[in-house]
């Protein structure tokens, strides 16, 4: 059975490249253009296997998110990686703290993308 | 960097379009409103999703500008530094600056590199940063680009490891078999030891709390800092020990075991991406290097010796140097072609929702395609109303699929107004005047290709606002009227049509002035009687200004002539209200799509033709009375005293018509451009939508035909041009117009 990622970042590129890296690599992907869109699409109480979220995001960033799913018991133990930039490294101190398993720095390529989320996730 | 995420770069630009347009029209409004945290943010996020995004595809260049950016817009919105409009400027400018750095990241244009050393200069400069903080946040930006995981094979090494988790660890989704696992992979684990001593009484155990620590060792060939690596998102947050055992059991590495290590690292990239480039046949010098038959100097001093078809082609005399060259440079330049033409590809990003809807749509179609044809396998004529059913159906389901895919096309027109703060923004300094702005119906949509080609005329409607409409300050506190001028535009629908007007409260165009000039330029006879229409309309006639004097925002280079052009050749219209001291108004009337028009269908002899239905005015059968020959001027007729060239279709086309006597067949009166022409035919046959194909990429241009379709009967019908046919009638009758 194929594997269930939740994708979220605001701009409609990134999100295409990090659903088109995991789709070619077996994922089902759902995509959200923020939290608060990722925490509607959740909210349906589907399975998700990992998701990867930007932190600078309308509506709801992505430390909100991190904490909301949290909160959820589908999302106690799932892995949550977080897209960051090098420069901003008091971000992924926020992150961890509200509970995000990693991180990934932008920029990426796809093998590192793929490497770092099954670095997380049970095979 | 790979290259994988290369094809989405044409999404990149699209999407780095929109936020550029989003952080120019921000800053325009943070200028009213400094404290605005909100539109800090939403600036914020734009460029920091230019950064990003650029970061992917390597533009460093334009990733490093917006990050100097960032870091001012970062400041601001935490209320570090202030909003001057000195910032405001800078910031306007350096978006400006990061346009050209995002062109020439996409089509390879020029950049003023001076420009940008200066603006970085400045963005630096006002966010007086930490210089030697930022060249290390590069530098770490950099080095992350590559491969973690270098395949270069090292002797193996022997590692203890103890490591104590935190024991919130399976709170943040973590989980420590896996990070074991993945020491597991790159080498070989033995004397993995659990410490269970941490373990509270079972009742006092939280169970989503980790007690646990480990202890084991690793045989690997890679180096430390990839062992380090595994535990990068709980280092910093355990109780980790790495050691290297040096001396013990060297004996056991052979290269045996390194290269199954090796392999042990890798399945996880191989596996998982599904990398084109791979797969792409080497050079046959790379095999033969690869499996070691020669060696890459060898290879090298090879390819060095290998010639170039040109030169092989001069030496054995089947060219001359001279023809090769030439033939070169055809080739760049073909090179050269195709590669601007890349960048002009056009492209279009489209809501998934409409796509989606699209293919359900599609869906339905094949179900109803399907359906019919079942019907027809056995069909038996008791079942026509069924046969009726059916096709009402494939009719509902291609008239909403059309409609869905001409909405794909459709763009709101905001993206065209939003250009116009900024220019408001420039053009209010640069006259003097106070301006504002006022933009409504942004969200009216529209086809992508007329709200490009109405950007322009749109411009200078608004810039011979700014500068010939709205009076000076002075002037209008004089006039009793409020200091700042106003600016409208606003779209809206109208039928089948949108209309977009340009309105301003300023002096109101100037009858006297125009009537002056007119004369002067010979347009009107000195007493003529005009109504107001026919005198405002001067102002599109070529070379018409009445202005005092050319300034430096309009009044050079297009014209309104020119404006009028470029809404007619759209199919559109534009007409002036005005009133001395109150303002003027512009209304352009388009067609919402280029594609599909309104089309009246009539019949000449035995083709149909299309007359495009916003040209015609009526439809008549004259008495014999009213039309008059003129010789040699062509045939001419009289409607309501005025006197129109008749153009015959069955003479322009060559064609055997059913009728050659006026009074017998039916008269069309078209207008184009205020201009008017009365057209023959046999018969009207009715009113449809038609598609539109283009003559001149199917044929050539053909005159008085603008363009070709499938008609319902599935042969051709040709579209008249109303423009090409008022030319051939004043061509046969060139007194009359």
């Amino acid at each position: 059975m194929s594997k269930t990622a939740l994708v979220v970042d605001d701009s409609p590129t990134m999100r295409q490249m990090v659903a088109f890296t995991l789709t070619n690599a077996g994922f089902t992907v759902v995509e959200a253009e923020h939290g608060k869109d990722a925490v509607r699409k959740v909210s349906d109480g589907r399975k998700l296997d990992v998701v990867v979220t930007d932190l600078n995001m309308p509506e709801m960033d992505g430390i909100t998110l991190i904490k909301e799913l949290r909160k959820l018991a589908a999302f106690k133990f799932t892995p949550i990686l977080m897209l960051t930039t090098e420069s901003a490294i008091e971000k992924k101190q926020a992150g961890k703290e509200a509970g995000a398993t990693g991180w990934i720095v932008k920029p990426f390529n796809p093998e590192v993308l793929l490497k770092t989320i099954a670095k997380v996730m049970p095979a | 960097m790979s290259n994988d995420f290369a094809q989405f770069q044409d999404a990149f630009f699209e999407e780095a379009a929109e936020h550029l347009a989003v952080v120019e029209e921000g800053l325009l409004q943070l200028e009213q409103h400094p404290d605005d945290l909100d539109l800090l943010n939403k600036i914020f996020r734009s460029a920091h999703s230019i950064k990003g995004a650029s970061g992917m595809f390597g533009f460093n260049a334009v990733a490093q500008f917006t990050h100097k950016m960032e870091t001012l817009l970062d400041l601001l919105r935490n209320g570090q530094a202030a909003v001057t409009s000195a910032i405001a400027d800078l910031l306007l400018k350096s978006t400006d600056c990061l346009k050209t750095l995002i062109d020439a990241a996409k089509s390879g244009t020029p950049v003023d590199n001076e420009t940008v050393q200066r603006l970085t200069l400045g963005l630096a400069a006002a966010s007086d940063m930490n210089v030697k903080a930022e060249s290390k946040v590069e530098k770490g930006a950099s080095t992350s680009l590559s491969d973690p995981s270098p395949l270069t094979p090292h002797a193996l090494r022997y590692f203890h490891i103890t490591w104590t988790p935190p024991e919130w660890l399976f709170q943040r989704g973590l989980d420590p078999l896996q990070v074991i696992k993945e020491l597991g992979d790159l080498g070989t684990l033995s004397q993995v030891a659990v410490d269970v001593s941490r373990l509270p009484d079972l009742a006092e155990i939280d169970p989503e709390r980790c007690y646990l620590s480990w202890s084991m060792r690793l045989k690997t060939g890679k180096d430390r800092q990839v062992v380090e690596a595994v535990f990068d998102f709980v280092r910093e947050d355990s109780a980790l020990t790495i050691e290297e055992i040096r001396d013990k059991e060297s004996g056991v590495r052979s290269d045996g075991a390194k290269a199954s290590e090796d392999r042990a690292v890798t399945p996880h990239a191989s596996r998982l991406t599904p990398d084109g480039s791979d797969s792409e046949p080497k050079p046959l010098g790379e095999i033969l290097v690869e499996s070691g038959v020669v060696s890459r100097a060898a290879l090298d001093g090879a390819l060095a010796q290998q010639k170039r078809v040109g030169e092989i082609l001069i030496e054995q005399h089947a060219a001359s140097p001279q023809q090769v060259e030439q033939a070169l440079q055809k080739q760049r330049q073909q090179e050269a072609a195709s590669q601007s033409k890349k960048a002009d590809t056009a492209s279009i990003r489209v809501d998934t929702a409409k796509i989606d809807k699209l293919i359900n749509l599609v869906g339905e179609l094949v179900i109803t395609q399907s359906m019919l044809s079942d019907l027809g396998t056995r069909f038996e004529m008791s079942q026509i109303h069924v046969l009726l059913e059916r096709m009402a159906q494939l009719e509902r389901n291609t008239r909403e699929i059309q409609e869905r895919v001409m909405s794909i096309r459709m763009l709101p027109i905001g993206t065209a107004f939003s250009r116009f703060p900024r220019l408001v923004r420039d053009l209010s300094a640069k006259a003097g005047k106070k301006i504002q702005l006022v933009l409504s119906g942004e969200e009216t949509e529209l086809d992508k290709t007329v709200i490009e080609s109405i950007a322009d005329p749109l411009t200078h409607l608004v810039r011979n606002s700014a500068d010939h409409g709205l009076e000076t300050p002075e002037m209008r506190l004089d006039d009793n009227k409020p200091e700042v001028g106003t600016i409208r535009l606003n779209a809206f629908h109208e039928g089948g049509n949108i209309c977009i007007t340009v309105e301003d409260d300023g002096r109101g165009l100037d009858r006297e002035k125009i009537l002056a000039k007119a004369a002067k330029q010979g347009l009107i006879a000195e007493n003529e009687k005009l109504t107001d229409d026919q005198i405002w309309s001067m102002i599109f006639k070529p070379g018409f200004s009445t202005a005092d004097k050319i300034t430096d925002i309009s009044g050079r280079g297009v014209g309104m002539d020119v404006v009028k052009r470029n809404i007619e050749n759209l199919g559109g219209t534009i007409s002036i209200k005005t009133e001395k001291g109150r303002g003027t108004r512009f209304t352009l009337k388009l067609p919402l799509t280029l594609a599909i028009i309104e089309g009246m269908t009539v019949r000449v002899g035995r083709e149909t033709y299309i007359v495009p239905l916003l040209s015609i005015l009526e439809s008549l059968q004259p008495r014999s009375e009213s039309v008059k020959t003129v010789i040699g001027k062509g045939e001419l007729i009289n409607v309501r005293d005025t006197y129109l060239p008749i153009v015959r279709l069955y003479e322009v086309f060559s064609l055997q018509p059913e009728h050659t006597d006026p009074t017998k067949g039916i008269l069309l009166i078209l207008e184009t451009e205020g201009e008017r022409v009365v057209v023959m035919v046999d018969e009207i046959l009715g009113q449809q939508q038609v598609v539109i194909k283009s003559m001149e990429q199917n044929f050539r241009k053909v005159e008085g035909i603008a363009g070709a379709t499938i008609l319902g009967d599935g042969t051709v019908g040709f579209i008249l041009d109303v423009r090409g046919l008022l030319e051939i009638a004043c061509r046969e009758a060139p007194l009359v117009a």
